[in-house]
């Protein structure tokens, strides 16, 4: 048996049909004002339906939150905690730490960024999830990509797991039709190749992704200029650079180094404007967001364009595993100002190994 | 696995069931000498060229291991993904080049100014998945005026596009044409590769013969008697491609013209190759490896193509494969 937790925000993608961009906040309240109807009833019933091992045993969170659905499927489960009757976020996070304590196995949850957002701030990356998309932005890349693909997940448990991306979008500046957002955090996903590849794959990619960051990190290490600032952007790939450089990372946010040393930790726009009227030389090493590309305007916000130009395209250094890159049409930039937009576009090279780089389209 | 679905011709089944009658004995080199000459003729190239192999995968390999340790090495992504995985772990240096929708060109600028050191560049043309072109003689002319770059063409699907840069070899000693029998000639099972080889590469590699079983010399040697029943399956291979290309269109499937026996096409709904091998059917999945929603479909039998397009309307109408 294994021991699987469900949590639906039953509320989640309500916004969509009727034009808002998502139902935090008081969005809720104009969305059933505006007609909406749930529609996460039918992706969780949906998934149920296509899970096609016998061995789970579900804890759920009561009523709407779960238990509405689970009852309807031949599946052993147990209720856990209270809810009010309107649910709100911290309900979510309330029943994910239950869950957690109750040591479950695999977390299931619908619902969309802003859910996926509660549920890394209440169990982080303790147990693997598996997401079922249905809100209205779904930008983080932990979403399952449709009902099948979930199920899929949860009969292939245990297996492989990676981390995938939260990405926190501001409603209020969404709803503007500006698109601000920025990288939260990670969560554990399953990783399921379709059934061909799974043969031909080697047993542990995870110990792989690993091991081709520090590949990345050592090749970066090597070819560092001692008289020039390095300001590394946000992600993983980073981390293991910083890991290399035997400093410590902060892992969403831009740090600066120098010589060597950390000479700026979790900067922003000021401070990085600062440091370059310090440094003559400086260059910048990011890595984009998975799914999208983004190595600008997404997910590190304080490369502004006045940082940008600052540094120069010339300067900047794309890393990330090859996995990754070749998995992306290619790279995009979004900054805010169109010329330098204009300037970083064209081709450009990723560092996806250890003297192996990988040449693709800026958008 | 992208196989020619038709088997190969009587006379050469014939030849592989004669040919085991003395299989206690080590192949003798006169059998490959028969082939080199079988397949000079078929090319138009002199015999002394030839350089045969078990497979094309063994060869671009062998190449790798030779030329890629004191050369930086390009190549494209997505292309033989085999090869791609070889160099990845055995050459110095790599550059690959990112082949991206919707027309998956060359950057032939980026790849010129990559030519200031001693390089060896593999590109298959056409490429493998994507089925298109990426290689045309101007181009390859000037990678090749410059004796540092080596340039190697994996012609793996020749026999379907009928464009070749073998011509060249006896004029440009650093190019390499890499071929297969294994796709046109029906001969998978027995893997029979050969590279039509450049003074440069002639001087440089050792022949390997004696790696080709009994049964593989002789079937190669027996379907190259008659081409003319290769081109035939090739003629209905191509047929059906372009009624899997229209019938999946129809569907609402994105699909990316080639000129291979394969299609390329992308699809939203997840999983597409998991749901369709779990109802008997293998296409493949390319987002291990490159972009995600991009598959690979291999041209089947006429009752094999028309069950794939039965399942894919089904798939495509079910809403809760798809959001």
């Amino acid at each position: 048996m294994i021991k699987v937790g469900l949590i639906v925000n039953p509320i989640s993608g309500m916004g969509g049909s009727v034009g808002l961009k998502g139902t935090d906040g008081d969005a809720y309240k104009k969305a059933i004002e505006l007609g909406a109807k749930p529609v996460v009833p039918r992706r969780v019933k949906d998934t149920l339906s296509l899970i096609k091992r016998k061995d789970i045993y579900f804890l759920v969170a009561k009523k709407q939150m779960g238990e509405d659905y689970v009852r309807e499927f031949s599946f052993k489960y147990e209720v856990v905690g209270e809810i009010k009757e309107k649910t709100t976020a911290e309900d979510t996070k309330k029943i994910a730490k239950e869950l957690i304590s109750k040591e479950i196995n695999l977390l299931v949850f619908a619902g969309g960024d802003g859910t996926a957002r509660d549920i890394y701030d209440a169990i982080g990356t303790s147990v693997p999830v598996v997401a079922i998309p249905s809100g209205v932005k779904m930008f983080s890349s932990v979403f399952a990509l449709s009902p099948y693909a979930a199920a899929k997940m949860i009969d292939s448990y245990p297996c492989e797991i990676t981390d995938k991306e939260v990405l926190d979008i501001d409603e209020d500046a969404f709803r503007n039709n500006k698109l601000a957002a920025k990288l939260y955090g990670y969560l554990k996903v399953p990783k399921i190749e379709s059934l061909l590849q799974q043969g031909k794959e080697s047993s542990n990619l995870t110990v792989a992704e690993r091991k081709r960051k520090r590949e990345i990190a050592k090749y970066v290490a090597e070819r560092m200029e001692k008289d020039t600032l390095y300001l590394l952007g946000p992600g993983t790939t980073l981390k293991s650079v910083a890991d290399e450089l035997k400093i410590e990372k902060t892992l969403l946010g831009i740090d600066a180094v120098y010589k060597g040393k950390m000479v700026g930790k979790d900067i922003n726009e000021k401070e990085l404007l600062n440091l370059l009227k310090k440094h003559k030389k400086a260059k910048i090493i990011v890595t984009p967001i998975g799914g999208n590309g983004f190595i600008f305007g997404r997910g590190s916000k304080q490369f502004t364009p006045q940082v940008l130009e600052l540094v120069g395209e010339k300067n900047i250094i794309v890393v990330a595993t090859q996995e990754k890159v070749s998995s992306l049409e290619c790279l995009r930039v979004d900054t805010g100002d169109m010329k330098v937009d204009e300037r970083l576009k064209g081709h450009i090279r990723v560092i996806t190994g250890y003297k192996e780089e990988m040449i693709i389209e800026v958008k | 696995m992208n196989e020619n679905p038709y088997p190969p011709s009587e006379n050469v089944l014939r030849a592989i069931k004669d040919s085991i009658n003395n299989i206690n004995r080590y192949s003798e080199l006169k059998y490959a000498d028969k082939l080199k000459e079988a397949l000079a003729s078929y090319n138009n190239a002199s015999e002394k060229r030839i350089i045969l192999s078990p497979g094309s995968e063994f060869l671009l390999r062998e190449l790798i291991n030779i030329f890629s340790g004191n050369r930086k090495l390009i190549m494209t992504n997505p292309t033989f993904f085999p090869a791609l995985k070889h160099a990845i772990r055995n050459a110095r240096k790599i550059i690959k080049h990112q082949l991206s929708p919707p027309n998956f060109e060359l950057n032939r600028e980026m790849i010129l100014e990559e030519l200031y050191e001693p390089t060896l560049i593999i590109v298959d043309n056409p490429n493998n998945p994507t089925g298109k072109m990426l290689l045309d003689r101007k181009f390859v002319m000037e990678i090749l005026k410059n004796k540092d770059i080596l340039l190697l063409v994996d012609e793996a699907y020749y026999e379907f596009v009928k464009y070749t840069f073998a011509d060249l070899v006896d004029s440009y000693p650093n190019l390499g044409i890499v071929r297969t029998m294994d796709k046109s000639f029906s001969l998978a099972g027995l893997r029979i590769g050969y590279l039509i080889a450049g003074d440069f590469f002639l001087k440089e590699i050792y022949d390997f013969p004696r790696f080709l079983p009994i049964p593989t010399l002789f079937a190669a040697r027996e379907a190259l008697k008659n081409p003319e029943y290769m081109e035939e399956n090739i003629r209905k291979i191509l047929i059906e491609r372009k009624r899997l290309e229209s019938g999946l269109k129809k569907i609402g499937v994105t699909v990316f013209s080639g000129e291979v026996n394969f299609l390329l096409i992308k699809c939203d709904i997840p999983e597409l190759s998991t749901i369709l091998m779990d109802r008997g059917i293998m296409i493949k999945d390319l987002s291990t490896d490159w972009i995600e929603g991009f598959y690979r479909v291999s041209v089947g039998l006429p009752e094999e193509n028309d069950k794939f397009l039965a399942e894919m309307e089904k798939i495509t109408n079910n809403p809760a494969l798809k959001w």
